[in-house]
């Protein structure tokens, strides 16, 4: 048994321990409510990102950087949403994610995005922030916009991605982790 | 496109309609948040350079909600939830529309608060009763196929 299914074993225990969660995931508005969530955090989360990341790309140049800046904390407030129904999701039905090929994209990616929004905070940001009006981002800051939107169709089409991929159980031995973990249930 | 011999045929009009989702409504959103208060030092009238995208977001939707519909057209026909959806974007649309014209008109001088606000709030609900709605339609479905 490989490390990695190990831990997969491990982080399917640990999110189906929160069995109240579960419990009202399974009611029977549980699931659609909390995907409602999901959507409408994801559309505040891209709806706020795309004008920030669209200025630094050079659209609506009127508007300094600051001013559009001022939408990241609702681009915040809309993953703190999706995230708290995402890990709800996890919950309530471990195994369907923690071995999903298309989940681990989904991460993959999430976490491609915030390692970039990261980066633009420890680098350029303060200098980014500092240009005005009629004002041109420097070309990294342009790049860092390029990979941010990528990456968050890259979440939302594994996230779509997800129902349609169900993996097997993934309970073999590690001579048939493929068979048990890679390829699609029978 | 149901029996398509791509696996992926069926996902990615799913994905075209989340990306689509997410700009038209949360582009929306985030013109009724300004006008909430939400980013002041933003110009109103400066957040039009980014409605193209919006418009583009409504298109991808319009779209490939036909797709879907196309292969799936009694699971959408009968449910009345379906109606309710296509409504609630109708309404939604029409409080953008007249937000947009207001907010994004000639020498606006932003006056007439109140109404801007008031329709800025329904604008919120309207797109995320839209959302909820769409949610619903996998869930209350009676027939997925005709004879099923």
């Amino acid at each position: 048994m490989s490390s990695i299914h190990t831990f997969q074993i491990e982080l399917v225990k640990a999110f189906a321990s929160f069995t109240s969660v579960g419990a009202f995931m399974h009611t029977h508005w549980g699931w659609p409510a909390t995907e409602s969530a999901h959507f409408i955090g994801l559309s505040l989360l891209i709806g706020t990102l795309v004008p920030w990341d669209l200025r630094l790309l050079g659209v609506g140049r009127r508007i300094p950087l600051a001013a559009a800046h001022q939408f990241v904390p609702w681009v915040i407030a809309g993953f703190a949403l999706t995230a708290i129904s995402g890990v709800m999701f996890l919950m309530a039905e471990p195994s369907e994610y923690i071995y999903n090929v298309a989940f681990h994209f989904k991460v993959l990616f999430m976490a491609i995005a915030g390692a970039n929004a990261l980066t633009f905070y420890l680098t350029i940001g303060r200098r980014t922030l500092a240009i005005g009006s009629n004002g041109d981002a420097p070309r990294l800051a342009k790049a860092m916009a390029a990979i941010s939107l990528a990456a968050w169709i890259g979440v939302i089409v594994s996230g779509r991605l997800l129902t349609f991929y169900r993996p097997g159980w993934c309970e073999g031995d590690s001579a048939r982790v493929v068979a048990d973990c890679v390829l699609p249930r029978p | 496109m149901r029996e398509s011999p791509s696996f992926f045929a069926f996902p990615l009009m799913l994905s075209l309609h989340a990306i689509g989702m997410a700009l038209a409504a949360g582009i929306n959103a985030a013109l009724a948040l300004r006008l909430l208060g939400a980013a002041r030092a933003i110009d109103v009238a400066d957040l039009q350079r980014f409605f193209p995208m919006m418009w583009i977001g409504f298109w991808m939707n319009a779209l490939s909600g036909v797709v879907l519909l196309i292969a799936y057209p009694t699971k959408g026909l009968t449910n009345p939830v379906f109606y309710l959806k296509l409504t609630l974007i109708a309404m939604a649309m029409v409080c953008s529309r007249a937000l947009t014209r207001r907010m994004f008109a000639v020498g606006h001088a932003g006056g007439r608060a109140p109404l801007e606000r008031r329709l800025a709030i329904a604008s919120l609900i309207c797109w995320s009763s839209a959302i909820i709605a769409g949610r619903l339609l996998a869930y209350t479905y009676t027939h997925i196929l005709a004879g099923m």
